[in-house]
């Protein structure tokens, strides 16, 4: 097909051939002193090349293939119902007409039913799928917006409660131990009790951070992932954060959650290897790639890694575990945050 | 020495006003949110606020933003910033005002008593007070390869961290169970590995070894 639009025949050329052609066969005609009018055939013949030659070429500068297609089909449909009307008319009419134009008719409609079947009203059973499909994303966003606003609470009731209350304790017992009333004895079971209290708050706060990070919800995604590459035992060397403004929280702290985990899977899996954290977020996606330099081998299907990739999933998220260039292992993670 | 105090948890607020007096520290006023402290600094004229980080309204980072405010307005006020979790990002904010002054210590720091009296003075005095968390933290976040942090010798990245802490010299002896001179040695070469200029002054030896430990261009330290 493409030779034909490659040929030099160009339209306006195509269409003085036909007419020159129409021309010559008529003056041939009237010099042979008339009679019946036999060059019909030769208009008609002319007249259909033409019309199919601007049919594809027309077809062609349509990019869709359905769209190319279709109207291509269309379009010769079109020329040849022309030219079957032509024969019809040059042999002097006829019942018989009606059965090509219908032949031609119904191919044409197949075609177009076949190619624009999913432009077809659904069906009730799709309907009730489709909307069955909505009220469930919808729900599942509710619900796992609701789930990060319930984490969210019970950090700030750890905090205004068990931790504050953890804390007053402790300056309570600072107190008690800076007293010189107290025996030695005395002095040493409060120092004892208060390293008790020391060590139930850090384990509180270490508890509560696993719950729901404060920095996330204070300052959003980039500086709490540099707290974890701070805080993490791996090297983390690089943590390029390329983020507008604040994504919805569920995204957020899914991110958060992916980086967690696999930085303590490097630490676990290929200690002494260095990672590298690149966030990008760019036309409603954010793309999360965590990267190390250790021995590479990750198991897609480790405990780990499937639970990260339920999380991603509820998100309509995808995660892939792949070989690092240089050796190593990378987890790219993308996940849909438009609004 | 005179204090306010901005705590939106009564209980604490109670205790560390009682801790306060108990050590003939004047608590001028108390408040529980980020305005309260701006009236209270406005009208007391203290030394030193005492800030809890999250305060309402937002319970977010309100009392820190609050402190800040209040520095701004009088640059001579001491600002120690409390927090149940201490934060690199804080840190970075709080030391961006610059040229001491500044505390950021965990609140279950104020239990060991001798040493949060000490770094109240410290702040009050123009000195720093950051809690080792926060040190740990900035230590950690330099690359050894490229920082110099990698040819310290493990006594002298303890001197490092006590010195970012805003410790000093006799501070860190008394801690390391040290003589005052063996920390001064390991100070001078602290201060030639990392290629900072030397200073007999403590706070400011702080302030170049906390400008060098976030990344930045080291203040010149001359005098």
């Amino acid at each position: 097909m493409s030779d034909v639009l490659r040929a030099p025949l160009r339209i306006p050329v195509a269409l003085l051939l036909g007419l020159l052609g129409g021309v010559t066969c008529t003056v041939a005609w009237l010099l042979a002193g008339g009679g019946d009018y036999w060059p019909v055939w030769a208009w008609i013949g002319a007249g259909g090349a033409v019309g199919a030659l601007v049919v594809v070429r027309a077809a062609w500068r349509l990019r869709a293939a359905r769209a190319r297609w279709t109207a291509a089909h269309v379009g010769l449909g079109a020329v040849a119902a022309g030219v079957v009307a032509g024969v019809w008319g040059a042999t002097g009419g006829g019942p018989w007409l009606g059965w090509p134009l219908l032949g031609i008719g119904v191919a044409v409609s197949v075609h177009l039913l076949l190619a624009y079947a999913d432009r077809l009203p659904p069906r009730p059973s799709e309907r009730r799928l489709s909307a069955r499909v909505d009220e469930l994303l919808v729900s599942r966003r509710g619900a796992l917006d609701a789930q990060v606003s319930e984490l969210r609470r019970i950090e700030r009731d750890l905090h205004d409660g068990a931790q504050s209350r953890l804390v007053a304790l402790n300056v309570l017992l600072g107190r008690a131990e800076g007293r010189d009333d107290l025996s030695p004895a005395a002095a040493r079971l409060v120092r004892e009790a208060r390293q008790e209290a020391v060590a139930a708050i850090a384990e509180l706060r270490d508890l509560a951070r696993g719950i729901a990070p404060p920095l996330l919800d204070e300052r959003g995604l980039g500086s709490a992932i540099e707290a974890l590459a701070l805080r993490s035992p791996v090297a983390v060397v690089d943590v390029e954060a390329d983020l507008d403004g604040r994504l919805p929280r569920s995204v957020e702290a899914a991110a958060y959650f992916v980086v967690a985990e696999a930085l303590t899977n490097i630490a676990k899996h290929a200690p002494g290897a260095r990672a590298r954290v690149r966030l990008h977020a760019d036309d409603g996606r954010l793309a999360l790639v965590v990267q190390d330099d250790g021995p590479g081998g990750a198991d897609p299907a480790g405990s780990g890694l499937v639970g990260l990739r339920h999380r991603v999933a509820a998100l309509d998220g995808t995660l892939a575990v792949a070989p690092a260039p240089g050796g190593g292992t990378a987890i790219h993670v993308e996940l849909p945050c438009g609004s | 020495m005179r204090v306010v105090i901005a705590e939106d948890q009564a209980l604490l607020r109670a205790s560390l006003c009682a801790l306060l007096r108990e050590h003939d520290i004047d608590v001028a006023a108390t408040a529980e949110d980020g305005d309260g402290l701006l009236r209270i600094v406005a009208g007391h004229h203290p030394d030193l606020a005492i800030v809890d980080v999250r305060l309402p309204p937002t319970f977010t980072d309100e009392g820190l933003r609050a402190a800040i405010e209040a520095r701004r307005r009088r640059p001579d006020l001491g600002v120690l910033i409390l927090s149940q979790h201490v934060e690199h990002a804080y840190a970075a904010d709080l030391m961006a005002l610059g040229a001491g002054g500044i505390g950021y210590l965990l609140k279950e720091r104020i239990g060991d008593v001798r040493e949060f009296l000490d770094a109240l003075e410290r702040v009050a005095g123009g000195g720093t007070a950051l809690d080792r968390e926060v040190v740990a933290q900035l230590v950690g976040g330099r690359r050894e390869d490229e920082s110099g942090v990698g040819e310290l010798t493990g006594r002298e990245r303890e001197v490092l961290a006590l010195m970012a802490e805003g410790r000093s010299n006799a501070a860190i002896a008394r801690e390391l169970v040290v003589t005052p001179s063996a920390v001064e040695k390991h100070v001078t070469n602290i201060f030639s590995k990392l290629g900072l200029g030397s200073s007999d002054d403590d706070h400011r030896r702080v302030l170049a070894v906390l400008t060098w430990l976030r990344g930045e261009q080291a203040a010149p330290t001359s005098g």
